[in-house]
């Protein structure tokens, strides 16, 4: 967790602003975690830029994830975790990226790159231009499909036996002796956010 | 004489493989006892935990975090209690946090006791495996007087930990702690000057400190490396902030300067563990919001209102506000993050978990090109190896 | 039919089953003194043999994996039971499969089962290995290893403790003696 103090914080983002300005779609704060969104062709030149920058020297590309809005026009976001070990900052680079569009790859930036930007091609389908060596990562070698799409149903679409005819593993259509269970327990009266709960004069 | 080309064979080195830690199919490519390319298929123990997670309501995804990294299950809910106590703006009590750095700690010890016997039986040295696994029995008794369960504890709960421990599992565990420093050294003895244990591990694997930081080192091996980055100091949570314990830096970056950094960080978790327990303060080990936290089983049983907290909290859960954030503990193997993304409701949105075995199992390739085939496995065991964390 | 019974030597059949190896050997040893032979019954003279000497292989896919390393290790010491733990499955005589099975990894399990040499038995340890356990409900997660091979024994918990283990490796072996023919 950061402890830097509310100044430090205006700060760092006014120095981020002039370093890559220009490109800066806009920032956001969430418990002293900085988020910047740029557009998607610049994510390379932006992580460049923030890679040899003198001031920041943000050496580690901690992750790259990405987060499957289904109901948005641009539908993924990928997001870049940064970390600087000289001045122990952390950020967070966000892009919006639609579905078949490209992203450039950040391999030759920053080497850890390589595979997560793999697993997210494998659990999205986001392609990503320039790696050396694209391919799926963690899920079966012949499978079909993005995991981790919201559309992408939990129990998978095959499962696998051993069919004691062919002597081999076979897949077939998934077929579950109990559905998974969705408890849904937003019911019409009650509201998602804490605070409207607390303001009707609960003690906590 | 005509000049024949030789192909370079390719080699399949696993899944199952006693040396491969888990499950993972490393394809080497070989000129003859040379590894020329190094390429891992993982994958194998993909289990889809991200997306079973996303099903889930915040308390019934805990227990997921356990079987991540299953030789320190604790640490792992560390970072995912974290996560959630951040959002929700939670407190933790003081003893809760006592609490949590202790089994942080003990947790830790069993992670490197683990790694070092089964690295040196990979090596060839099978006794301290036998000596060090009867230290481990003692510690996941340990696990047990507390939680109830020897392995997998969901121990740690957001708000704090889940019950209180025992009167007298402090004492049990400091006269353990007087022991444990010999068990350490006997250790020492049979490898560290061990001219077989240094002839197979030093200059094997090496990593300088630019390239372990550009390919997402952290923990043991970037410190082995030479840079000085350690969660607990520089992004201090929980209590770490109050303890006294210094951050062994090795300088070689292989094998031999992994395995003395690991060495020498169960000494300073005994440090903190003896501090732990000295200093432990009285009080509740879970935040007392009951919003947030659900009450005591006494309490649940004799008042109304606990009655219905308990039941929605069990129930429903918790609805969090709509956040995205990255809560990193330093866990054993190196730095354990969870990338959380809530929407207001009582289920993640999206939690992505940041584990260290997966940058390191990408740098094989860059660690292992040039050395034998028989180095391959001292390289991988150095790197401290889970499959559940890095397929999750 | 008591008469079809073996009256001369020591009726080894019921020994065995006690365990009691003293009583057995000076049984044996005072016949074989006394009248130069010992009769048993085949059968459970190589169940015997075999229940007592189960090399498992070692098949440590996920959290389990630890337990049974934890069961194999100084405290719940299995060679004391006659196992030791072979890495090549044509050594093996029982496969303990260990963790989730996913299904990526089941046409390696199933290879791994079919490199075993007859006689072969196996136990699903943990519920993951049972019936898919925690992840059932998985798209890549095999929903219980008894799709992909047969098996002997399964032993419950998540993961089951070193002891519980040993407990499900015994009844392994009680099994063995009781349902196995030389012809298996």
């Amino acid at each position: 967790m950061n402890n830097s103090t509310n100044k430090e914080n205006d700060q760092f983002l006014s120095t981020i602003k002039s370093t890559i300005g220009k490109d800066i779609i806009e920032t956001n704060v969430f418990f002293n975690d900085f988020q910047i969104i740029v557009p998607s062709k610049k994510i390379f030149d932006v992580l460049t830029k923030l890679h040899i920058n003198s001031y920041f020297a943000f050496d580690q590309l901690i992750d790259i994830t990405a987060i499957d809005y289904p109901e948005k026009p641009k539908r993924f976001e990928v997001v870049y975790l940064l970390l600087s070990t000289i001045t122990n900052q952390r950020l967070t680079v966000k892009i919006y990226v639609s579905e078949g569009e490209l992203v450039q790859s950040c391999v030759s930036i920053f080497k850890s790159a390589n595979w997560s930007e793999r697993e997210i091609w494998d659990m999205f389908g986001i392609f990503f231009s320039g790696h050396p060596d694209l391919r799926r990562l963690l899920t079966d070698y012949g499978f079909e499909g993005h995991p981790l799409r919201k559309d992408f149903p939990l129990t998978g679409r095959v499962q696998v036996k051993y069919d004691t005819d062919q002597n081999k593993v076979i897949y077939e259509p998934v077929n579950l002796v109990q559905e998974y269970r969705d408890f849904d327990f937003l019911s019409p009266w009650e509201r998602p956010n804490n605070k409207e709960m607390n303001d009707t004069g609960d003690k906590n | 004489m005509s000049e024949t080309e030789i192909k370079p064979i390719t080699m399949n080195f696993g899944p199952q493989h006693p040396a491969a830690h888990g499950v993972l199919r490393l394809v080497f490519e070989m000129d003859g006892e040379i590894i020329k390319r190094a390429d891992p298929h993982i994958g194998l123990l993909h289990r889809g935990t991200e997306k079973l997670i996303e099903n889930k309501t915040y308390l019934q995804a805990l227990p997921y975090f356990d079987r991540l990294d299953y030789v320190s299950p604790m640490n792992q809910e560390h970072a995912w209690s974290l996560a959630v106590e951040k959002v929700l703006g939670i407190k933790v009590p003081e003893r809760g946090q006592y609490i949590r750095v202790l089994f942080c700690e003990i947790g830790r010890i069993l992670n490197h006791i683990l790694n070092l016997t089964a690295f040196a039986i990979d090596v060839g040295a099978m006794t301290p495996l036998l000596w060090g696994f009867e230290e481990r029995e003692i510690m996941l008794g340990f696990y047990e007087r507390a939680s109830g369960a020897r392995f997998h504890a969901a121990y740690f709960r957001p708000g704090g930990v889940h019950q209180d421990i025992p009167e007298d599992l402090l004492d049990d565990i400091h006269k353990w702690l007087k022991n444990f420093p010999n068990f350490i050294n006997d250790l020492e003895t049979l490898l560290t000057e061990n001219r077989i244990f240094k002839q197979r591990t030093v200059d094997i694997g090496v990593v300088s400190k630019e390239d372990a930081l550009n390919l997402g080192f952290s923990g043991p091996p970037l410190r082995a490396s030479g840079h000085a980055w350690d969660l607990r100091k520089d992004q201090p949570y929980d209590v770490y902030s109050k303890m006294d314990f210094d951050i062994p830096i090795g300088n070689s970056g292989d094998c031999y300067a992994r395995y003395l950094v690991r060495v020498e960080e169960m000494r300073q978790s005994c440090k903190i563990i003896e501090q732990c327990i000295n200093n432990m303060p009285n009080g509740i080990v879970l935040a007392n919001d009951a919003k947030m936290a659900p009450p005591s089983r006494k309490e649940m049983k004799g008042s109304m209102e606990a009655l219905i907290h308990h039941f929605k909290l069990y129930t429903e859960g918790v609805h969090l506000p709509e956040a995205e954030t990255y809560t990193a503990v330093e866990a054993p193997k190196g730095e354990f993050g969870v990338f959380l993304v809530s929407d207001g409701t009582n289920k993640p949105y999206r939690a992505k978990l940041r584990a260290p075995g997966f940058q390191y199992l990408a740098a094989t390739e860059h660690m292992c090109k040039g050395h034998m085939l028989a180095d391959s496995v001292a390289v991988i065991g150095s790197m401290d190896l889970v499959f559940g964390e890095i397929d999750r | 039919m008591e008469k079809g019974r073996l009256r001369m030597g020591v009726d080894i059949n019921e020994n065995i089953l006690s365990s009691d190896q003293d009583t057995l050997l000076n049984a044996a040893a005072s016949d074989i003194r006394n009248k130069g032979f010992i009769i048993a019954s085949a059968d459970k003279l190589f169940n015997w043999a075999r229940s007592g000497s189960l090399w498992p292989m070692s098949f440590g896919l996920a959290c389990c994996a630890v337990e049974m390393m934890h069961a194999a290790a100084s405290r719940y010491d299995m060679d004391r039971y006659g196992m030791l733990f072979r890495p090549s499955p044509r050594q093996a005589d029982v496969m303990i499969v260990a963790g989730t099975l996913t299904n990526k990894m089941a046409p390696a399990l199933r290879r791994v089962y079919d490199q075993m040499a007859e006689p072969r038995w196996v136990v699903s340890m943990g519920s993951c290995a049972n019936g898919g356990g925690y992840y059932h409900y998985s798209y890549s997660v095999v929903r219980g290893c008894d799709r992909i091979v047969p098996v002997d024994v399964y032993v419950p918990g998540c993961p089951p403790t070193a002891e519980a283990l040993i407990y499900g490796l015994l009844q392994l072996q009680k099994k063995i003696r009781r349902t196995a023919t030389i012809a298996r």
